[in-house]
């Protein structure tokens, strides 16, 4: 199998992901750590936005750390679709053969990272938590493996690009900077409709919630049964983002931009508690970060007391409650007077 | 296009997650006595393919990559209702990251002629979630992955899905032939049949193919066409926790009150 010349290759990439103007915040993560990334390597860091009406995003992409955003913008990028995003991106790569490429690991950059990594015969690694670059220049993509008690240190030396998803959470984004200087160029779009394999019949999406910056999160498990008036209480008592398990949201209680843990997000509020989550190690992955973390569950020998600073071991329909009121008293002064 | 469709299903052996689990105190990974087991998103890109055999009558096989040892995954699949079974199984694989494994099982499609290849959202075990958009994109077929709800559209060639989306849906429409990755969990597997299972375990047998059955150069696949390399592996050191039991909300708000966060 040919090899290619890794030497040709260069330039720190982040894709852009926006739906209608509006960025995945995970995009603007990835161009703080891209910036990192492409200063190590004395590189140019180059953001890609594909999409109709984004010249914004490019210009906000030079804001927030992009030397230069390469705009495809075209009615046929809007909704996005994995084929034309695709084909217009593996274009681009084989143009300008970029060193690195830095996705977000939401559905559509899991969607559409193959779509390019195929065709250019590139190494992509899924879902990184930390990337770093070695000694000969290669990025070292870790990624946490057998659920999160190990993490994997992922290379690819011998073809570019150097391609990775990561997940939300778990860079800082960089604010923008309206004096920064940079180029937007607009770049041939290679797609047309008629060639596209797809089309979107409807798309319904609300407000995304953003539970990587909250301060406070409670989590709702498998253990609440659906049942989350008591959780979105002591949410409420907290001034807490609601959160959830995996299990949560494959139940359909709770939306997925909730997720916390191994394919949801990465969380590292102040305080974490966790109502009726058993603790799978794929839950702890994403919530290993908390500074504080409670844990209320029935099942006294539910691993989640094993990732806990406190745990309370009863109902949540009688824990939940009790903890709301009390909180709400603290936050009385009368009550404490008195 | 053909009059019947054949619909491919794609899937995988991987240890019991249920048996890896970690020593909270030592921060050591057991799996020693992990059992093998199918990949459960698996079995919802199984029903979301036998779902689609009763609406149109399609043919399904299964197919999985791997040595002979994989092939139990194949008898589950036929025991839930898959007509037939592939192993795509050759020591020339061995090694195989997403980009050749999803290589190999393109090409496996193609030797099916299949107009859908219905796959489960990600492994348990690697968890990247790559091959389904990987064999798409080797054979340049359009993908659907996420898909939560798929219905066939025989007269038109087509297959729409709801997709699972940050913070909401939608609803695509593909022209075949087409990758599908089911999202976990979102429909409910069902029950292997009793003459099934003994028609899977006592008669059936998986046709085998391999590289050279599917044209495929051995250059093409195995450790050195991957383009990843594990470069090393470090335990997580556990986070260090409290563990600390409170019986009371009482007790609790003092705790947080202490540690500054209520």
């Amino acid at each position: 199998m040919a090899t290619v010349d890794v030497s040709e290759h260069a330039d720190v990439w982040v894709f852009v992901e926006e739906h209608d103007g509006d960025v995945a915040g995970v995009s603007w993560e990835l161009l703080a750590q891209g910036r990192t990334l492409a200063d190590e390597l004395g590189e140019d860091l180059v953001a890609l936005v594909i999409g109709e009406d984004v010249a914004d995003v490019g210009r906000e992409a030079v804001e927030r750390g992009a030397d230069r955003a390469l705009v495809a913008d075209d009615p046929v990028f809007e909704p996005y679709r994995a084929d034309p995003y695709g084909e217009q991106f593996r274009h681009l790569v084989e143009q300008r053969k970029p060193d690195v490429v830095l996705i977000g690991g939401t559905h559509t950059g899991r969607d559409f990272a193959g779509r390019v990594a195929v065709p250019a015969h590139a190494g992509l690694t899924a879902d990184c938590t930390e990337l770093g670059i070695d000694e000969d220049g290669h990025l070292e993509a870790r990624r946490p493996a057998f659920g999160g008690n190990v993490l994997a240190t992922i290379k690819c030396e011998r073809h570019r690009p150097q391609m990775a998803t990561v997940r939300a959470g778990v860079f800082e984004p960089a604010a923008p900077d309206p004096e920064r200087d940079g180029e937007v160029e607009r770049v041939d779009v290679v797609v047309n409709e008629a060639d596209t394999l797809t089309a979107v019949l409807e798309r319904s999406v609300g407000e995304t919630v953003d539970i990587t910056a909250a301060d406070r999160v409670v989590a709702a498990g498998g253990g609440t049964d659906g049942e989350l008036d008591p959780v979105l209480d002591l949410a409420d008592a907290l001034d807490a983002e609601l959160a959830a398990s995996r299990k949560a949201v494959d139940e359909g209680w709770v939306g997925h931009d909730r997720q916390v843990g191994q394919t949801g997000k990465t969380v590292r509020p102040e305080l974490y508690v966790a109502v009726g989550i058993s603790g799978a190690v794929q839950h702890v992955e994403g919530m290993n970060d908390s500074d504080v973390v409670v844990a209320i569950n029935d099942d006294p020998n539910a691993p989640i007391f094993d990732h806990a600073d406190y745990g309370i071991v009863g109902d949540l329909f009688e824990v939940c409650p009790a903890l709301a009121d009390r909180l709400r008293d603290a936050d009385d002064p009368q009550e404490v007077i008195a | 296009m053909p009059d019947r469709w054949t619909v491919v299903v794609g899937v995988k052996q991987v240890p019991d997650e249920d048996d890896v689990s970690i020593n909270p105190d030592t921060g050591t990974l057991d799996r020693a006595d992990a059992a093998a087991i199918l990949n459960r998103p698996d079995r919802n890109a199984l029903e979301a393919a036998l779902e689609l055999k009763d609406e149109v009558d399609a043919r399904v096989v299964a197919m999985t990559m791997g040595p002979p040892m994989a092939s139990p995954v194949l008898e589950t699949a036929v025991a839930m209702g898959c007509d037939d079974a592939v192993l795509v199984t050759d020591r020339a694989f061995g090694g195989s990251d997403t980009w050749p494994t999803s290589l190999a099982l393109a090409e496996t499609a193609n030797y099916l002629d299949a107009d859908v290849v219905v796959c489960g959202e990600e492994t348990t075990d690697s968890s990247t979630g790559q091959v389904p958009p990987g064999i798409a994109a080797h054979n340049g077929w359009a993908q659907l992955t996420y898909a939560e709800g798929v219905e066939a559209l025989p007269e038109e060639d087509q297959l729409a899905a709801r997709r699972d989306v940050e913070g909401g849906y939608e609803r695509v429409v593909a022209d075949l032939p087409v990758v599908v990755a089911v999202a976990y969990g979102e429909n409910e597997p069902r029950p292997a049949g009793l003459h099934r299972k003994i028609y899977a375990e006592t008669e059936f047998e998986p046709a085998q193919v391999d590289a050279d059955d599917l044209g495929i150069d051995e250059d093409a696949v195995g450790l050195a066409a991957s383009p990843t390399q594990v470069g090393g592996m470090e335990t997580v050191e556990p986070v260090d926790r409290e563990r600390e039991r409170v019986d009371t909300a009482a007790e609790l708000t003092e705790r947080l009150a202490e540690e500054g966060v209520v």
